[in-house]
């Protein structure tokens, strides 16, 4: 008996002790959080023991409304037969899932006609017809493909738009990423497109990782190739204005490219990542003019000067100071660069100083993308991760999760994978990314792609009651999608902005609306939207938790 | 150990030779011995020779010929001599370990590890053949052997400080940073630990960027050691990374004055001195580019710097000095390019 009130007290001691233990673990979610769900869509590259280049770079997605029925449906690029460059299984076909809006995604790729021909990395969506509906172009291996959307029907038109020639030095090109941009601000998307390297599987090296093991080839082993300008003329055809614009003049090994209006001075700029060369800087000049300039902006680099492997990119404002800035991926060793934006000044490399340096030193990564993840008001950073290679070595990690990090308030960052969720499943050779928010519920989702492996749709259930806004362009007198439109929105203490871009990370294409997190303030003071084609138009307290249409005014509507 | 009988075996077999061996040669092999004896290796090794042009065949003559360039460091020489030896007698424990002594210093590694390696399964406690025979490996990329080995000396050893700072290093060269620092830590604990353990420890925290705690250990490395200039260069360093500019500056300069040879100190104090006094920026970088100019960090900063002070030619040509670097730099070694035809 003696023993019962000390026993007692040890027993009541440990089962507070355990129910603190769990109660600590309940009151402290994690901030972020996805639930992995599946999707019938294995990407498939065709990938050989002989490892040839393609095959590892597959793996584009795209989130867009190719119906217009109010639901984010989903698109995936496919691989083909490596040596013929046909899509010659129906494994290798595109696929479109339509969204309907129960949860369900069905497969509608033959009655919308976009199964494909060739060997696809790269789509990005675009209205470049202005007609309302969301179209499709589709770039590859040694082919690109423009697809007209007639109204939830596809109608391929790349040889009537003008974009099949061959380029008559280089030959045929590899696409990895392309962006729809209106250049010239004449209302009009025209195409940016983003070159791989010279490719040709007759004379492709053989590169061994270890004895008798072929991996892909160091991107040295090839020549750079240039990227491309196609000028909208208005009536569906499309003019190669490379060389006249000053494109052309700087052959790369485009992986990624980030449009922005990088020095606000009112027209498009394009920030393009290179495989294991500087980076490309095209700082547009107006008349359909650029200059290269990312030396002397101070994105050519990492601050060390190193030449590392530019992956997919993406800029947004980080640290809500108005401007863009840039984020894109790399391999292990080379870290995921951040570069911020001063203005005038250029750019800071600001990887380091911010601790993302060191989160990201041992990850290897293909596509970025900048979202405000848990509403909170600071955009975050998702970044699919896998490596370009596929032997396992003991430095080289091929199969990885993906990561968010989580902006702490500017530029420094938390990295969040398992407890985030996202090792729900096994890693693996993630590739594409898009962001969208599938289930309408003011969180932003993603789908991805990995090399050989399942597609995957990861639904945000971040906790928390933050609130959010999200903004659908219109325009009128500007590009129909209101791409290059900035869009600055006032809650509470919190500013914030958005510049309209849908390419996103590598070969991807997110989904339209301008995603906003409110954190606790439930409605915008002010909504302020500077179109492409100079118009200013601002909106007074906003409602939060819910997506708002804005159409541009045309000037007598002002 | 070596039965009685076999013992006895060896012996008679060892006289049959002599009694066969030329005497003239088995006197050259004495006087050579003798001199060896006294230290004369010169003089020894020419008696060595002078019998083995009469006798190739003496007993023990490369063996003892050997030892004498070892004694006289003439390495090559050695293991050429130790070659002979071990090629006449497979199971001589001292032909083999002196031969792959001499590969460890001739820098030959690998097959100093095969030699060494054969040399301590006669030995397994032998913890100086051991020692070197992990040194092999570790300095001919065979981490995982290294590790093994390097773990076995921390098993015998568990608190020598040294053998864990070396399986520290093995873990490191095999790009397992965690297990490298757990064995670095181990180290340090050791009172009073060792010279530069608290350094490489500091380093290996410095090369995963957790320059805080790089920063606590170089700052105990200096505790010990005030006056060395490479605690105080990364201390410095790993400062600047956290935000702590003033004592970064004060540090790196300290570095500075006990050697100026360290290049990141220059590459350093042009960073911090770039906001403020661009010039003197300007002379730090282009120091770091005169004592390496093979590094690209510098060029890229000063062209940056230069392009901001308006110094546009100048700035164009260290951009391009990045860019040469870059085409020059040859792709990593594990990827080659065999140039074979496709099947």
């Amino acid at each position: 008996m003696s023993l019962t009130y000390p026993r007692t007290t040890a027993a009541v001691a440990v089962a507070i002790a355990v129910a603190w233990a769990i109660a600590s673990g309940q009151t402290a979610p994690p901030p972020i959080h996805f639930t992995y769900r599946p999707i019938d869509f294995r990407l498939d590259s065709c990938e050989t023991p002989r490892r040839h280049a393609p095959e590892t770079m597959a793996g584009g997605v795209a989130l867009f409304d190719y119906n217009n029925d109010g639901y984010l449906d989903i698109f995936f690029t496919n691989g083909a037969d490596i040596e013929s460059l046909k899509k010659t299984s129906p494994k290798y076909s595109n696929r479109l899932f339509e969204n309907d809006g129960k949860g369900q995604f069905h497969d509608v790729t033959a009655k919308a006609g976009l199964a494909g021909t060739g060997f696809d990395d790269a789509v990005a969506v675009g209205d470049y017809d202005n007609d309302g509906r969301e179209d499709l172009f589709v770039g590859g291996v040694h082919g690109n493909h423009l697809y007209h959307n007639d109204g939830g029907v596809f109608t391929e038109v790349t040889a009537k738009a003008g974009l099949t020639a061959p380029d008559a030095d280089y030959g045929p090109l590899w696409t990895a990423g392309a962006a729809w941009v209106d250049v010239n601000n004449d209302g009009l998307l025209d195409l940016f497109v983003v070159n791989y390297l010279a490719w040709d599987w007759k004379t492709e090296p053989s590169c061994e990782a270890a004895p008798g093991k072929l991996d892909y080839c160091h991107p040295k082993f090839y020549k750079p190739t240039p990227n491309q300008l196609f000028l909208n003329q208005g009536d569906g055809t499309f003019r190669d204005v490379s060389a006249e614009a000053g494109i052309r003049a700087h052959p790369g090994k485009g992986m990624g490219v980030a449009a922005a209006d990088y020095d606000l001075d009112g027209l498009m700029d394009f920030f393009v990542t290179n495989d294991k060369m500087h980076n490309s800087y095209f700082h547009n000049k107006g008349g359909v003019r650029f200059e290269e300039a990312a030396f002397n902006a101070g994105v050519a680099l990492t601050e060390d000067g190193k030449f590392i492997s530019g992956m997919g990119a993406d800029a947004q404002d980080l640290d809500n100071d108005g401007l863009p800035d840039i984020a894109f991926a790399a391999l292990d060793g080379e870290t995921f660069p951040l570069f911020r934006n001063l203005g005038k000044r250029g750019f800071a490399d600001v990887t380091r100083a911010g601790g993302l340096s060191r989160l990201t030193l041992p990850m290897a990564g293909y596509s970025p993308t900048i979202a405000d993840f848990d509403n909170d008001g600071w955009k975050d950073i998702f970044v699919t991760r896998g490596h370009v290679q596929a032997t396992a070595q003991s430095k080289v990690q091929i199969d990885q999760p993906n990561t968010v990090f989580r902006n702490l308030g500017g530029t420094k960052f938390q990295a969040l994978t398992g407890e985030a969720g996202l090792s729900a499943i096994p890693p693996a050779r993630h590739r594409g990314s898009a962001v969208g928010d599938l289930n309408g519920d003011g969180r932003l989702d993603l789908v991805t792609t990995a090399l050989s492996a399942p597609a995957e749709v990861w639904l945000n259930d971040s906790p928390g009651e933050a609130h959010w806004l999200e903004v659908k362009l219109e325009g009128t007198v500007s590009n129909r999608d209101g791409i290059g439109a900035r869009i600055q929105v006032t809650a509470g203490a919190s500013l914030q902005h958005v510049q309209v871009s849908l390419s996103a990370g590598y070969a991807s294409s997110s989904a339209a609306p301008a995603h906003f997190g409110l954190g606790s303030a439930t409605a915008a003071t002010a909504v302020e939207i500077r179109w492409p084609s100079g118009t200013v138009q601002e909106l007074k307290n906003v409602a939060a938790d819910r997506l708002i249409r804005v159409r541009e005014p045309r000037p007598r509507e002002q | 150990m070596v039965p009685a009988a076999l013992r006895f075996v060896s012996l008679a077999l060892l006289a049959a030779q002599l009694w066969s061996a030329v005497p003239e040669a088995v006197a050259e092999a004495a006087r050579g011995a003798a001199l060896a004896k006294e230290g004369q290796f010169d003089l020894a090794i020419q008696h060595y020779q002078a019998a083995l042009r009469l006798d190739a065949h003496l007993p023990g003559l490369y063996l003892n010929l050997g030892l004498a360039y070892f004694k006289s460091k003439r390495l090559p020489e050695a293991a050429a001599a130790f070659e002979e030896a071990v090629r006449a007698d497979g199971n001589s424990f001292q032909a083999r370990a002196l031969l792959g002594m001499s590969y460890y210093g001739c820098a030959r590694y690998a097959e100093a590890a095969t030699q060494l390696k054969l040399a301590a399964q006669a030995q397994p406690d032998n913890l100086e053949l051991r020692y070197t025979l992990a040194q092999s490996y570790l300095f001919a990329g065979q981490n995982a052997q290294a590790q093994a080995e390097f773990q076995f000396l921390v098993s015998k050893n568990p608190d020598s400080a040294p053998a864990h700072v070396l399986l520290g290093e093995a873990l490191d060269a095999s790009n397992q940073p965690d297990a490298a620092i757990a064995e670095f830590e181990a180290a340090v604990k050791v009172s009073p630990a060792p010279p530069d353990a608290h350094f490489g420890l500091g380093y290996l925290y410095w090369k995963q960027q957790r320059y805080a705690e790089a920063a606590r250990e170089f700052a105990a490395e200096l505790a010990s050691q005030p006056q060395h200039a490479q605690a105080l260069a990364y201390l410095g360093d790993a400062e600047m990374h956290t935000e702590h500019e003033k004592e970064a500056r004060a540090h790196l300069e300290r570095a500075l004055a006990l050697d100026p040879k360290i290049r990141l100190v220059h590459l350093d104090l042009g960073i911090l001195a770039a906001a403020s006094d661009a010039d003197a920026a300007v002379r730090f970088f282009r120091e770091a580019i005169r004592m390496d100019a093979s590094q690209p960090d510098a060029h890229y900063r000063l062209g940056r710097l230069l392009h901001q002070q308006g110094r546009e030619h100048e700035a164009e040509a260290e951009f391009e000095a990045v860019k040469k670097l870059a085409a020059e730099e040859p792709p990593p070694p594990l990827i080659r390019l065999p140039g074979r035809p496709h099947p």
